[in-house]
């Protein structure tokens, strides 16, 4: 790939080549080092998934226990309840909030009401920028058990109050629920990108042959964006085992652990209690597998769209 | 942004296309009031003065000369509340700082296409990217760094996105050879064109990127969690965290005595609070995905 991109270098060697280049290399060193520090000797310490941890003996130090930390995972109560949160969670956000977001950006996209598409448009995507911990207190207004927006509403219509975030069939519901809210706007700029791009010409003609507003939608617009969904689902599926830490850490307890808990947040209680080989072994785990997903959508996204992020 | 595209002379619209986008606008206006909602109870109730009785569907339409600055007056006379603000400061500024130090130059040199080792390059920061270690790894390493209650902890391993820097390289090679070609025959050396040309030329970019960056750590509360012990580093989002998990009066309302506001008052004042720099900063970050500056430019 290098060479082919390079410009013909007629009788240049490759060490004047690397010569002239040698300020940029002098560009790299910092960031390379930080590369090695910062990302290489995490992957390094990964070994101690291996091992029987002894943090006073140091990651090299400890002795090699081969899969044993593994075959403790598996073979526990919590390992499908721990990868079924997790898949029931990205999955769910991903069938709630991917349409979500292209019936918004069709409905700003076909709205015609300037100051209408501008306003949704603009408080849609604010909540993108706000952190999981001023969302459970803006979540805390309208849930809290006593007093919470939801709660004085359902007891104004003679129903009882239900403490959402500490009910197990509430609280799900509550995740996805305030995901979508969370980022539906934010999901919808993609296919907003999509739609600008389509040729006006093709709407025009539609009209002139007395397509409805319905069958422009139908059969132009869905079409149109058609790739970039496949992309984006695709891009989505490759994240799958990730689930939403920062989310679930500020929502759940200790009451919803059963439908609240997913492969990152149990491998930060690990981290908290000490329990460091067992819950490297686990996030190992969930690596390769995000690794070998990734790498699977990427090559279908390359199939679809013709390119890929990588 | 989302032109519309019936810009044609339409003589009559039938009556399918009227409930369509009768449909449309419904729906867009019941969103607003969806996503409205929410925001709106936060603020009324940061301002709801503690001799109001009433539900908080109620609370939402107290007419703002009733309103109650208490709350706000409680927190930020408090000082560890103003402590944990300049604290996120400087996590922000450090963390944006160095983030930028790093990706420019990454992010330019893994544009040149003629560089030798280019593509090895791209790979090393492609790996960690696509194969995520987990925590414990990372923790350790801050552990072996002497990095604990530091706040170098806390920006230093997050300070590069691999995203972040793909998308610069991006916009960078987008940069018409031409221009660097005459700069180098000008004289330049790589240093005087990255200073003097790119990065002038790709003012939009960085600032894209630096916001980015600024969101981030100013919302992280994961690494300051999970390294900073110390009292007088706690960031923002800590803070935020410990107020609201308190039911009722915690030793952070107890010291301070805030007996002019209600707890439910004191803990949305510190969520707006809290959200101020991002909804201040909204407006120049939206100015820039708007543009579509960041889809643009990921595809190379």
């Amino acid at each position: 790939m290098d060479a082919s991109v390079s410009v013909p270098s007629s009788g240049k060697t490759l060490v004047r080549r690397i010569q002239r280049h040698r300020a940029i290399y002098i560009l790299l060193v910092i960031p390379i080092t930080y590369f090695i520090i910062f990302k290489y000797i995490p992957i390094w310490n990964g070994q101690i998934a291996f091992k029987n941890f002894m943090p006073r003996q140091g990651v090299l130090g400890s002795a090699w226990i081969g899969f044993a930390n593994f075959v403790e995972f598996f073979d526990s109560f919590y390992f499908w309840e721990l990868l079924r949160n997790t898949v029931m969670y990205s999955v769910g956000k991903l069938l709630i909030s991917v349409p979500l977001s292209i019936m918004l950006a069709i409905m700003l996209y076909e709205c015609r009401i300037t100051v209408l598409r501008k306003t949704v448009q603009t408080l849609a995507y604010l909540p993108h920028f706000l952190s999981w911990v001023i969302m459970y207190g803006i979540l805390l207004g309208l849930l809290a058990p006593g007093d919470g927006l939801l709660n004085d509403i359902a007891k104004a219509f003679g129903g009882r109050g239900i403490d959402y975030l500490t009910n197990v069939r509430a609280f799900p519901w509550v995740v996805l629920l305030s995901d979508a809210w969370k980022e539906m706007g934010w999901g919808a700029i993609i296919f907003i990108a999509a739609l600008m791009a389509i040729d006006p010409t093709l709407f025009e003609a539609a009209i002139v042959e007395g397509a409805t507003a319905w069958q422009r939608v139908r059969y132009i617009t869905l079409p149109s964006i058609l790739p970039v969904i496949i992309m984006v689902v695709l891009l989505r599926l490759g994240t799958i085992l990730s689930g939403g830490f920062n989310q679930l850490y500020m929502l759940y307890s200790p009451s919803v652990y059963s439908v609240g808990d997913i492969i990152d947040t149990w491998v930060f209680r690990g981290l908290q209690e000490g329990k460091f080989a067992l819950a490297t072994a686990v996030g190992l785990f969930k690596g390769l597998m995000g690794l070998f997903l990734l790498t699977f959508s990427n090559r279908m996204t390359r199939k679809v769209s013709g390119s890929s992020l990588y | 942004m989302a032109k519309s595209h019936m810009k044609s002379p339409v003589v009559g619209i039938s009556a399918t296309d009227k409930v369509f986008y009768l449909l449309v606008n419904t729906v867009l206006v019941f969103l607003f009031i969806v996503i409205a909602i929410p925001l709106w109870s936060t603020i009324t109730l940061s301002f709801r003065p503690n001799h109001f009785i009433g539900t908080n569907f109620e609370g939402m339409f107290l007419a703002p000369w009733n309103w109650s600055g208490a709350a706000y007056k409680a927190l930020l006379g408090n000082n560890g509340f103003i402590m944990a603000f300049f604290n996120s400061i400087k996590i922000m500024v450090y963390g944006v700082a160095s983030a930028l130090f790093l990706t420019v130059p990454l992010a330019y040199a893994l544009s040149i296409r003629t560089l030798p080792g280019r593509v090895f390059f791209i790979v090393i920061i492609l790996i960690p990217h696509m194969f995520d270690v987990g925590m414990i790894p990372s923790f350790l390493m801050v552990k072996d760094l002497g990095l604990i209650d530091k706040l170098a902890a806390v920006y230093l391993p997050t300070a590069v996105s691999t995203y972040n820097c793909l998308i610069m390289k991006g916009f960078f090679e987008g940069i018409p050879d031409e221009l660097k070609e005459s700069a180098r025959i000008d004289g330049a050396s790589e240093f005087t064109l990255l200073l003097r040309i790119i990065l002038p030329l790709s003012k939009p970019i960085v600032m894209s990127v630096g916001l980015f960056y600024a969101v981030s750590f100013w919302n992280d509360f994961f690494h300051p969690m999970l390294y900073l012990n110390s009292n007088n580093l706690m960031p923002l989002p800590i803070l935020l965290r410990n107020i609201l998990m308190a039911s009722g009066m915690n030793e952070f309302v107890e010291v301070s005595a805030f007996g002019e506001a209600p707890i439910q008052a004191i803990k949305a004042a510190s969520v707006f609070l809290a959200a101020i720099p991002m909804v201040i900063a909204y407006p120049f970050i939206q100015r820039y995905f708007a543009k579509g500056t960041l889809l643009g430019s990921v595809k190379g």
